[in-house]
C-alpha cells in the first residue's frame, strides 16, 4: 500500500509524444482508473510505472522514493497484462510462484504457503496442477492476479484485464475485482479504454487524451463537470451534444435532452426545436437523431429516452425538447475548456 | 466480336470448373514433386536396401540374394567399426557445440543492436555456400606448410619456438594428427550447421510473446532465470526440431570429410557415408558399400520419430 508521485513525466518515439508532461498523484489504497481512447498514451504511462519503459523524462516515485531508474524487478510493483501473459509451459500453481522463486530465499513450504493463500483468496485452488491452456478466460484472469498477490506488492497495475472476457463475464468480474481490491487495499491502476469500466469501477478516474491528462477526477465530477469537450464528447454513450453558438459551445447530455412535457421540472427549462431525422430502438432505450432548429451552424444532436417514454417520437416531425438549465454546460471554443457560470459574463 | 465473347465465356466457364476443384488442383500441384521425390529418393533408396542384401558388384551384375552377409561382412571390418564410431561421436560432440553456440548466438541477434542486420548476413554466409567449396576453404586455412593459423600462432609466438604454449614445431599439422584432423572435421561440421540452427533457434525467440518476458521482468526475473525458465522451455520444441535437422545433415554428410582427410589418417576420420563411397564406388563392392549407407537408417529414423514425437509433446500454445 503507497503513494505513486508521478512528475511531468514524458515518452517521446521519436517524434511521436505518447506521454507528455503527465502529473499524477495516487493516494494510498485507492483504485485509480486510467481511462483513454487507444493510442492515448495509458499504457505507456502504466508501463513507465511498472518500468518496463523508461521515461524520457520526469520522475516516479513510491512512498517517496524516486524509483524512475530502477528495473522493473526491484520496485514494489505487480503488474496484469491484458493478456494474462501465463508462462504456457508451467502449471498454475508454478505460475504464481514464480515471483516468489524469482525474489529468492523462500523456502519451499513458505512458497506454498503464500500460494495456497493466494489460490484460496480467489479461489484457484483446485486449479493448481492445471496448465494455463487448460483454464477458461475467466480463470486464466485469476491465476494472473493470483501471481501478481502473491509477492504482496505495494502497487498492483492493471493493463485491461477484462477486455479478454466476454460481456457477461466482464460485469461479474468487475464487481469481484472492485470488492477484492477493496478488501485488500491496495493501491491500483487500472488502465482501460471501456467507459462503463472506468465510471463503474474508479474511486477517481484519470481521463487521457494524445499523452496528456485531460482531467483528473470522481466518476461524478467527470461525467457531470467534464472538464473539456474532449472529456464531455469521450464519456456517456453517446457523448455530450454540443452546438456552437456565438461565443462559446453550449453542451448538454443526450439523456437530459428530452421532449419539453417529459422534463422533471417544469422551471428553469431551455427550450429548443428539434427535427427527428432517425429513431433508433435499443431495448430499455431508443436514441433520437436529428437536428436543432435556428442555429448558427448544422448540427447533429442525439436525444436517448426511455422506450417506455409515452410520447410518441416520429421521423420528419419537429418537437420541443427541453435541458434544464442547471444541466447546461459552456465550452470555451477556442480551448475547448469548461467555462463556469461565474465567468460567463466575459464571454457573453 | 461475339464469337469471340462467346468463346472466351465458354474457356472462362470451364476454366473456372476445374481450379475450383481443389482435388484436382492439389494433385496436380503436387504431381512434380511426388515424381521428383520418388525418382531421385525412392527408386535410389529401395534399390540400395535391395543391393545391401545381396552379392552384386560394380564388375558384376548378377544379383543373388544373401540374407544379411553384407552386413555380417562389414561388421568384421575395423574400417567400418570405426567409421561408425566417428560418425556417432562427430555427430554428438558438433550437436552439443552446435546447440550451445546457436542458443548465445540466437539470443545475441534477437538483441536490438547497430549493424544487427550486417551480423545475420554474415552468420548465415556459410549456409550459403556449398559445402565442398567451404571445405576446400578450410583445407587451405588448415594445410600442412601454409596454414594461416600457424602462421598467426607463430606470430604471437605460441609455435615453433623453443618452450612455446603450442610446440616448437613449425606447424600444427592439423590433419595429419589424429587428434587434430578430428577436431578439425568437428569444426567444419559446427561451422556449417550453425547458421541454420541460430537462425531457427531465433525464429523461436522472436515468437515469444513480449508480454511474456515483460511480465517475468515485473516478477522479479533476472536475466539467467528468464533465460532458463522462459525461453529456453519455450523454444525447446523449435529446438528440437533444429537438433534433427542438424543431425541429419551431419550424419549423412560426405563432402566434408571426402575433401578434408579422404579418411586420413589411414582410415581413422573414416565416416560412414564415405566409407560407404569408398567401398561401394571406388573398390566395387556395391552390396557392401549399400549395406554400410544404411545402417545407420534404422537408428536415424528412430531419433527422427523421437524428436518429432518430443516436440510435439513439449509445444504449449
Amino acid at each position: 500500500m503507497a503513494v505513486i508521485e508521478i512528475r511531468n513525466l514524458s515518452k517521446h518515439f521519436d517524434r511521436v509524444h505518447a506521454v507528455d508532461g503527465v502529473d499524477l498523484a495516487i493516494p494510498d489504497g485507492e483504485l485509480a482508473v486510467i481511462l483513454g481512447p487507444s493510442g492515448c498514451g495509458k499504457t505507456t504511462l502504466m508501463r513507465m510505472i511498472a518500468g518496463l519503459e523508461k521515461p524520457t523524462s520526469g520522475t516516479i516515485s513510491i512512498d517517496g522514493v524516486d524509483v524512475t531508474e530502477l528495473p522493473p524487478r526491484v520496485r514494489p510493483i505487480a503488474m496484469v497484462f491484458q493478456s494474462y501473459a501465463l508462462y504456457p509451459h508451467m502449471t498454475v500453481f508454478n505460475n504464481i510462484a514464480f515471483p516468489l522463486k524469482a525474489h529468492g530465499n523462500l523456502s519451499k513450504a513458505v512458497i506454498k504457503e503464500k500460494v495456497e493463500w493466494a489460490a484460496s483468496i480467489l479461489g484457484i485452488e483446485k486449479l493448481l496442477e492445471r496448465k494455463p491452456r487448460q483454464l477458461s478466460g475467466g480463470e486464466r484472469q485469476r491465476v494472473a492476479l493470483g501471481r501478481a498477490l502473491v509477492k504482496e506488492p505495494k502497487i498492483l497495475l492493471l493493463d485491461e484485464p477484462l477486455s479478454n472476457l466476454d460481456a457477461k463475464l466482464r460485469a461479474s468480474a468487475r464487481d469481484e475485482l472492485q470488492r477484492f481490491q477493496r478488501r485488500l487495499g491496495i493501491t491500483t491502476i487500472f488502465v482501460t479504454h471501456d467507459q462503463i469500466e472506468a465510471l463503474g469501477m474508479g474511486d477517481r478516474i484519470i481521463v487521457m487524451s494524445q499523452g496528456k491528462v485531460m482531467q483528473i477526477g470522481t466518476p461524478q465530477e467527470v461525467y457531470h463537470k467534464s472538464a473539456n469537450t474532449f472529456v464531455a464528447t469521450f464519456l456517456g454513450s453517446p457523448g455530450m451534444n454540443l452546438i456552437k453558438q456565438e461565443k462559446y459551445l453550449l453542451g448538454f447530455r443526450p439523456e437530459q435532452f428530452v421532449p419539453q412535457e417529459t422534463a422533471e421540472r417544469k422551471d428553469d427549462l431551455q427550450l429548443f426545436p428539434f427535427t427527428v431525422k432517425r429513431v433508433e430502438y435499443l431495448g430499455a432505450e431508443q436514441q433520437v437523431y436529428g437536428t436543432v432548429n435556428g442555429m448558427n451552424e448544422e448540427n447533429r444532436i442525439i436525444s436517448s429516452l426511455s422506450s417506455e417514454t409515452n410520447v410518441k417520437i416520429e421521423p420528419g416531425q419537429t418537437y420541443t425538447f427541453a435541458v434544464h438549465k442547471d444541466q447546461l454546460r459552456y465550452f470555451d471554443p477556442d480551448s475547448g475548456l469548461l467555462v463556469e457560470p461565474g465567468q460567463m459574463g466575459d464571454l457573453k | 466480336m461475339e464469337n469471340h465473347a462467346t468463346q472466351n465465356r465458354k474457356w472462362s466457364g470451364r476454366f473456372r470448373y476445374w481450379t475450383d476443384r481443389e482435388d484436382i488442383l492439389s494433385s496436380l500441384f503436387l504431381f512434380p514433386a511426388v515424381i521428383y521425390i520418388v525418382a531421385l529418393v525412392g527408386v535410389p533408396f529401395l534399390i540400395a536396401v535391395a543391393f545391401s542384401f545381396t552379392d552384386v558388384t560394380a564388375g558384376n551384375t548378377s544379383l543373388n540374394f544373401t540374407g544379411l552377409d553384407n552386413f555380417r561382412a562389414i561388421l568384421k571390418t575395423p574400417q567400418f567399426s570405426q567409421s561408425l564410431k566417428n560418425t556417432i561421436s562427430f555427430t554428438i560432440i558438433s550437436q552439443i557445440i552446435i546447440i550451445i553456440l546457436a542458443n548465445i548466438l540466437a539470443l545475441v541477434l534477437s538483441m536490438d543492436f547497430k549493424g544487427k542486420w550486417f551480423a545475420r548476413f554474415l552468420i548465415m554466409l556459410p549456409w550459403a555456400t556449398p559445402i565442398a567449396l567451404g571445405t576446400i576453404g578450410w583445407l587451405w586455412l588448415l594445410d600442412s606448410k601454409f596454414s594461416p593459423i600457424d602462421w598467426t600462432f607463430r606470430y604471437l609466438h605460441l609455435l615453433g619456438e623453443p618452450d612455446a604454449l603450442l610446440g616448437d614445431t613449425k606447424n600444427l599439422f592439423y590433419l595429419g594428427r589424429l587428434e587434430l584432423a578430428k577436431a578439425s572435421i568437428i569444426l567444419i561440421y559446427v561451422w556449417r550447421m550453425l547458421p541454420l540452427s541460430a537462425v531457427i533457434l531465433m525464429a523461436g525467440l522472436t515468437s515469444i510473446p513480449q508480454d511474456l518476458l515483460d511480465q517475468a521482468d515485473v516478477d522479479g526475473a533476472g536475466f539467467w532465470r528468464i533465460l532458463f525458465q522462459i525461453k529456453l522451455p519455450l523454444i525447446l520444441p523449435i529446438m528440437s526440431i533444429a537438433v534433427l535437422f542438424s543431425i541429419i545433415f551431419t550424419v549423412g554428410d560426405m563432402a566434408v570429410v571426402y575433401v578434408l582427410t579422404r579418411g586420413g589418417p589411414v582410415y581413422y576420420t573414416q565416416v560412414l557415408p564415405t566409407w560407404a563411397y569408398y567401398k561401394g564406388i571406388e573398390s566395387g563392392a556395391l552390396a557392401e558399400g549399400a549395406a554400410t549407407a544404411l545402417f545407420l537408417f534404422p537408428v536415424l529414423l528412430a531419433v527422427a520419430i523421437f524428436v518429432l514425437r518430443f516436440s510435439r509433446r513439449t509445444e504449449v500454445t
